[in-house]
């Protein structure tokens, strides 16, 4: 403004220097007035310039990640789709007419919510070892101390609770990642302090530090709503998908109601634990949770075990073949076919038996056949012959043989044989061996 | 020409300057109070260019119509029943009617002292409607949570409108506590019953190991069992077999027998046997002395005698 009244008023004494030369007619005048058309026409040159530069001040460039909204007179510029521009040079009406308002639409954006955990002293934080920590208070205090609360279990048998408002204590941390889904809602909405925007910054770079307090309010209140939902072991074992996600949503449909704008890309828990006060507890629940799976998949290795020793890898669908009756016998023949183990060697000696004594008795049988023809012509010496010829093996294989002479009383005769015999004699069979 | 030139640009430059003093913008985000000699005349929330007339006799009054956020200090209140309980609730405002605004309160500053009370009477006042249980309960079913809000948002919206022109959007608890105290006792309960929940996994766990266990012990009887009766079949099938053979020594009982006897006592006398023989049973009597062919016959004749 200060620059275009200096224009005008050099017009203005370009203007008496005009009506001078009017007056004069001499060559001095003539010259005189000579240059003052040449400073007049400069001056014409400077003031188009001027209006030039003055409507390129318009051009606005929108960066990739940025959308704008043309304020005209203040008012959002356009309809529809037109009120929001998209990234690329853009000309509006230099103020006063129109203003450009850039807002960053795809920055994300993280927020951390610090306001669940326990207070932390700086020690407590750089400080390594567990002994540089403050010791654990008895309680939590409510104004330095940070939690949530969680609904007990529903099927806990307590007898102490009878009002069913039992419930637990737990520490946690998040962060939420937003951004600016709706240029026009965010800008028309959302609190962003203008007059405190610090020199060389615009609107885009003091947004986050304006809405983190709305933010990290109506997220305090998404997880204190949505935690009284969960039991301490869903929020720390369990469900943490599902407590994350019922967390987002609250928030989304809060930031939704008031027309902020803004739009929660993630929302993750960072960081949960039960009280301190309690940890020993925990601690041996975690442990004795550990000991049964342990105990459990033992007790599963041994019936494999003890299984597959019995039956054979099979074992499982034979052990349900003999319990389903609607099986067919052809079905369990081809299970006991791929039998094993114990069971298989039960069958094994089953069979070797019956092998064993079916040729035994075919080789009776022969043998009988054999001598027949022979012991019907001569049944005394045959039999003989075959008498005679067992005792001699038999004699043969004794170890020991004592022959002794009868009495001429024949009775009332002691013999007396040692019958420890050294159990070092080894049967003639092994010796031969 | 240039004179003419020179005079449009000259009135251009008074009439801006002159709109400058008889027109005002308001922005999408605010509303504005035109008072005239100070006195509230004209109220404008729609965004646009207004005219007015020049300073001392009009005068604009902006307000930011955005949404802003207050919370009120952490505070103790009790629920029905009396459990006292620690709340943080907040509040989500804007200026909805400036003039109203503009008489009742006039700052941002101001609004916040004054919305302070509120909120500490609504929560305090909502609260007290209801049951600790209606906050946490075991039964998620039985939480009330998004209604007691709902309920506070009801009571503190007619009143802080009417009374200051001010929208409140939304209210939350952001901080749901309970004195140190009454930590140490949830602390003991969450204690035995974490104590209770140890002591049932390791009883379940060592239940469910043992029934794997005795599970798989009679599995294996009953497995172990269905192949001694296949065995015993198989066996059986042999023995027929066998007997089918045996058939045949029918023809002559007494040779079979015989032979029966032989096989067995030689079988029985393989190994570790010790034999005690009279001497003079056969052949050993051969020890004593020649055998006597005569009376040999003699012998032959008495046995077929007897």
């Amino acid at each position: 403004m200060a620059q275009q009244n200096y224009n005008s008023d050099d017009q203005i004494r370009a203007r008496s220097a005009g009506g001078r030369v009017h007056d004069d007619h001499d060559a001095a005048a003539k010259s005189l007035s000579e240059a003052l058309r040449v400073s007049f026409v400069i001056l014409k040159i400077i003031m188009i310039v001027l209006v030039v530069a003055f409507l390129a001040s318009g051009f606005r460039t929108v960066g990739s990640d940025e959308q704008a909204l043309v304020l005209r007179f203040g008012k959002i510029r356009g309809v529809g789709e037109e009120r929001v521009l998209g990234p690329g040079l853009h000309w509006v009406f230099p103020y006063p007419v129109e203003e450009i308002i850039r807002i960053p639409v795809a920055k994300k954006v993280n927020l951390a919510i610090n306001s669940f955990w326990y207070r932390e002293t700086m020690r407590d934080v750089l400080g390594e070892s567990p002994k540089e920590r403050a010791p654990v208070t008895e309680t939590l205090d409510p104004v330095t101390d940070g939690y949530s609360i969680t609904r007990s279990q529903m099927d806990s048998g307590d007898v102490t609770s009878t009002s069913g408002s039992d419930y637990n204590i737990i520490h946690c941390k998040w962060q939420v990642t937003y951004k600016i889904d709706d240029p026009e809602l965010f800008f028309r909405n959302t609190y962003v302090d203008l007059e405190k925007i610090p020199a060389g910054q615009n609107y885009a770079d003091v947004i986050t530090q304006n809405v983190t307090g709305l933010l990290e309010d109506i997220a305090g209140n998404a997880v204190v709503t949505a935690l009284v939902n969960y039991t301490i072991d869903d929020v720390m074992f369990e469900q943490v998908a599902r407590v994350t996600e019922h967390v987002r949503k609250l928030l989304q449909e809060k930031l939704d109601k008031i027309e902020s704008g803004i739009k929660v890309v993630s929302v993750q828990m960072t960081d949960k634990t039960w009280p301190r006060q309690v940890d020993a507890a925990f601690q041996a629940a975690i442990k004795a949770s550990q000991d049964s799976q342990k105990a459990i998949s033992q007790a599963r290795t041994y019936a494999e075990k003890t299984l597959n020793e019995a039956a054979g890898p099979v074992a499982e669908k034979l052990f349900t073949a003999l319990q389903e009756q609607n099986i067919s016998q052809e079905q369990r023949d081809l299970l006991w076919s791929e039998l094993a183990g114990a069971a298989q060697k039960r069958i094994d000696e089953a069979r070797a038996y019956q092998t064993e004594v079916v040729e035994t008795a075919k080789a009776n049988a022969d043998y009988l056949r054999q001598i027949l023809p022979e012991y019907r012509k001569r049944p005394e010496l045959v039999v003989k012959q075959i008498y005679w010829d067992a005792i001699q093996r038999i004699l043969n294989n004794a170890d020991e043989k004592f022959i002794i002479q009868p009495t001429e009383h024949g009775k009332n005769v002691q013999i007396r044989v040692l019958a420890n015999r050294d159990p070092k004699i080894k049967p003639k069979s092994e010796k031969e061996k | 020409m240039k004179s003419i030139a020179i005079t449009v640009f000259i009135i251009l430059i008074v009439a801006v300057m002159g709109l400058y003093l008889i027109s005002f913008q308001v922005r999408q985000t605010e509303s504005a109070l035109v008072t005239t000699f100070g006195k509230p005349t004209r109220e404008i929330t729609r965004p646009g260019w207004y005219f007015k007339r020049p300073a001392p006799i009009q005068r604009v009054h902006k307000f930011d119509s955005r949404m802003m956020v207050f919370e009120a200090d952490l505070g103790e209140t009790t629920t029905k029943g009396a459990v006292p309980i620690i709340v943080n609730t907040y509040v989500v405002w804007k200026i909805a009617e400036p003039l109203r605004f503009f008489n009742a309160v006039g700052t941002i500053k101001d609004a916040k002292s004054k919305l302070y009370g509120y909120i500490s009477d609504t929560q305090n006042r909502t609260i007290g409607r209801h049951a600790f249980d209606e906050f946490v309960n075991s039964d998620p079913s039985k939480i009330r949570f998004p209604k007691i809000e709902e309920e506070m948002l009801a009571d503190i919206q007619p009143a802080v409108r009417d009374a200051y022109g001010i929208e409140i959007k939304t209210v939350g608890i952001k901080q749901l506590k309970i004195s140190a105290d009454v930590s140490k006792n949830v602390f003991e309960r969450m204690k035995a019953e974490r104590n209770r929940r140890t002591e049932a996994t390791i009883a379940q766990g060592n239940a469910e190991a043992t029934k794997i266990k005795t599970d798989t012990d009679s599995k294996t009887r009953i497995l172990l069992a269905a192949a001694e009766a296949r065995a015993k079949a198989i066996r059986g099938q042999g023995d027929a077999k066998a007997a089918e053979y045996y058939k045949m020594l029918e023809e002559e009982p007494k040779l079979a027998i015989f032979l029966r006897n032989i096989e067995a006592l030689e079988e029985m006398l393989k190994e570790r046997a010790t034999i005690v023989i009279p001497a003079d049973s056969e052949p050993f009597k051969l020890l004593k002395g020649m055998p006597d062919f005569g009376a040999s016959v003699q012998t032959r004749e008495e046995a077929a005698s007897k």
